[in-house]
């Protein structure tokens, strides 16, 4: 096994436990990711209050890359503004855009770093992200619609 | 025309061949930093340094426009690309080398029977049949024109093991039935299918028979004339060829009933601002300037692969295929699909192992040094049989050896430990 190996510590703990995974019943908007190449399959949560994101929550099935990324987003972004949120998605996708874009946008998901060199597997990182990204457009139409 | 060889007419299969010694003919070998053991050779197979020697021999010393000079460059390029096509006339066994029309790619040569035949003659209410462990390119240009021309795709089902089950696709030989189209070696399954025995039966009603052999060509011994069948397509990067082209055989009367799905230079006779006629065959079906050096590699492998001999490569390869089968059969937790071992397998296995999912298992073997595939393997009308989304594969060619089979096991176990496969 090398040293770059992409099954890094940190990756494996979040595969194995995974953080805020299971349930969505409570949330306040689901939105589902899927692969269709490799079957990977996540439903986002979220409830938010005030513009702040209260929970993150997944569940579903994919690669170990996948969930971890999935387990780690959920920490990262629990506790944001929704901007901020939308912020932190932008510069996760950037930074899996950009080879020269090094340094990662939360400390917290630096172990996704190795990935970067294997863009195969640029989607199982970004799925559960773009989930969220979604769940974000669902609570801003929700609100705007409440304006209307 | 040049008169094609007779099968009779083929070099013997010496006694035993060294595999082991014919590594060196593959440069890659050499070259890897780190020990490459390469399963992969179902998606493409890695190129002898002769094949590469023809493409970069023909760039320096003999590279010219094809059927389009009168100096002495031009003639013997066209030559050359004649020569290559009569090469794989005589590789198929095909009665005649304007029978051998050069593609991109198998790909291209089955959508080119759909649209410039099936497309056709087909009818609201006729039936074309694939099986469920087609590839795309032999599922989804059927599928296009069947919508387009109100008929029905047909699928022939599978058993259990992953074989043809024949005797559940009603309808297959009936009047309805215009076009079989078939795999000869599943790209995931590794089964070998019955093509003859279809053929045979086809015929007696007069339904003509495509054989995708895109994963035969190259391993075994085929011949066109023996099988009998109507068109049959191939891909050169899968037999030890260059990228970017292919060919479709086809009878002499299927091919004159096809039209040419690109127009353009070369493939005309007359054009006129009114009208047009085409060039005889093959040309008519070979629009712009042709791949010569892709055509001269694609002959430089099918010579090498001949000298070693074709039923030696396939028994070679179906002893590796057994070997891993059995390898991997005794490891805790694996699913493996497919016939298994025998006289209709090749040298394809696809699995999965309980728990982990086959990116992960492939990325693993990576850092391994080992090459295995894991997807749907352009099959998700095969995946959605078995069941799953997507599969492991290895598979295997002439360079591989049984270390090979001992890293994959390795990387495997490596998996289940990093995984916590409990």
């Amino acid at each position: 096994m090398s040293s770059d190996s992409v099954y890094k510590a940190v990756l494996l703990d979040h595969f194995h436990n995974p953080r805020n995974k299971g349930e969505l019943d409570a949330m306040d908007m689901v939105k589902r990711g899927s692969n269709p190449r490799c079957g990977d399959e996540i439903e986002v949560g979220i409830a938010s209050s005030n513009g702040v994101l209260e929970t993150v929550r997944f569940r579903g099935r994919g690669c170990s890359i996948c969930l971890a990324s999935a387990s780690m987003m959920t920490e990262c972004t629990s506790g944001l503004e929704l901007q901020q949120a939308r912020q932190l998605i932008a510069r996760m996708q950037q930074w899996f855009s950009n080879p020269d874009n090094e340094a990662p946008p939360n400390e917290n998901l630096a172990a996704l770093g190795t990935i970067r060199q294997h863009p195969a597997r640029k989607k199982c990182v970004l799925l559960a992200w773009q989930a969220l990204d979604e769940t974000l457009d669902g609570i801003e139409d929700q609100f705007a619609a409440s304006n209307r | 025309m040049e008169p094609v060889r007779r099968k009779s007419d083929l070099p013997q299969v010496p006694a035993a061949i060294d595999f082991e010694s014919l590594r060196a003919d593959f440069p890659i070998f050499a070259a890897s930093r780190q020990p490459l053991h390469y399963l992969d050779s179902a998606a493409s197979a890695q190129k002898p340094a002769c094949v590469v020697e023809s493409i970069s021999q023909c760039y320096n010393h003999g590279y010219g426009p094809v059927h389009r000079g009168l100096y002495p460059l031009a003639e013997s390029a066209s030559e050359d690309y004649e020569a290559s096509r009569r090469t794989l006339a005589n590789f198929i066994n095909a009665a005649g080398a304007e029978q051998i029309v050069f593609t991109r790619s198998a790909t291209e040569a089955i959508n080119l029977v759909a649209q410039g035949w099936a497309a056709r003659y087909l009818q609201p209410g006729d039936e074309i049949w694939v099986s469920q462990m087609e590839h795309h390119a032999n599922f989804l240009p059927w599928q296009r024109v069947c919508t387009s021309h109100g008929s029905r795709l047909r699928i022939i089902p599978l058993d259990s093991e992953g074989r043809l089950d024949l005797e559940q696709a009603e309808g297959l030989f009936g009047q309805k039935s215009r076009l079989i189209a078939i795999t000869q070696v599943s790209n995931v399954l590794g089964t070998i299918n019955p093509i003859g025995e279809i053929v045979a039966t086809a015929k007696q009603q007069n339904i003509p028979v495509l054989v995708d052999a895109a994963q035969s060509v190259g391993h075994m011994p085929l011949d066109v004339q023996d099988l009998d069948c109507d068109f049959l397509v191939a891909s050169a990067h899968k037999m030890c060829g260059p990228t970017g082209i292919g060919f479709l055989y086809g009878k002499t009367d299927r091919l004159a009933a096809t039209e040419p799905l690109l127009l353009g230079g070369g493939m005309v006779d007359e054009v006129n601002i009114d009208n047009s006629s085409w060039a005889e065959m093959p040309a008519r079906f070979e629009a712009g300037s042709p791949n010569l050096a892709g055509a001269i590699g694609f002959a430089a492998a099918a010579d090498y692969l001949r000298g070693i001999g074709l039923q030696a490569i396939e028994q070679r390869v179906k002893e590796l295929a057994r070997l891993a089968y059995e390898k991997l059969s005794s490891v805790d937790g694996i699913r493996l699909y497919g016939p298994g071992p025998g006289l209709d397998s090749s040298g394809i296995l696809s699995f999965n192992i309980d728990g982990i999912h086959p990116h992960d298992l492939a990325q693993i073997a990576a850092e391994h040094g080992v090459a295995i595939r894991a997807g749907h393997h352009c099959c998700q009308p095969l995946m959605q049989r078995l069941g799953v989304s997507s599969t492991a594969r290895a598979s295997f060619n002439l360079y591989n050896n049984e270390q090979d089979i001992a890293a994959l096991v390795a990387a495997i176990q490596d998996a289940k430990r990093i995984l916590g496969y409990r």
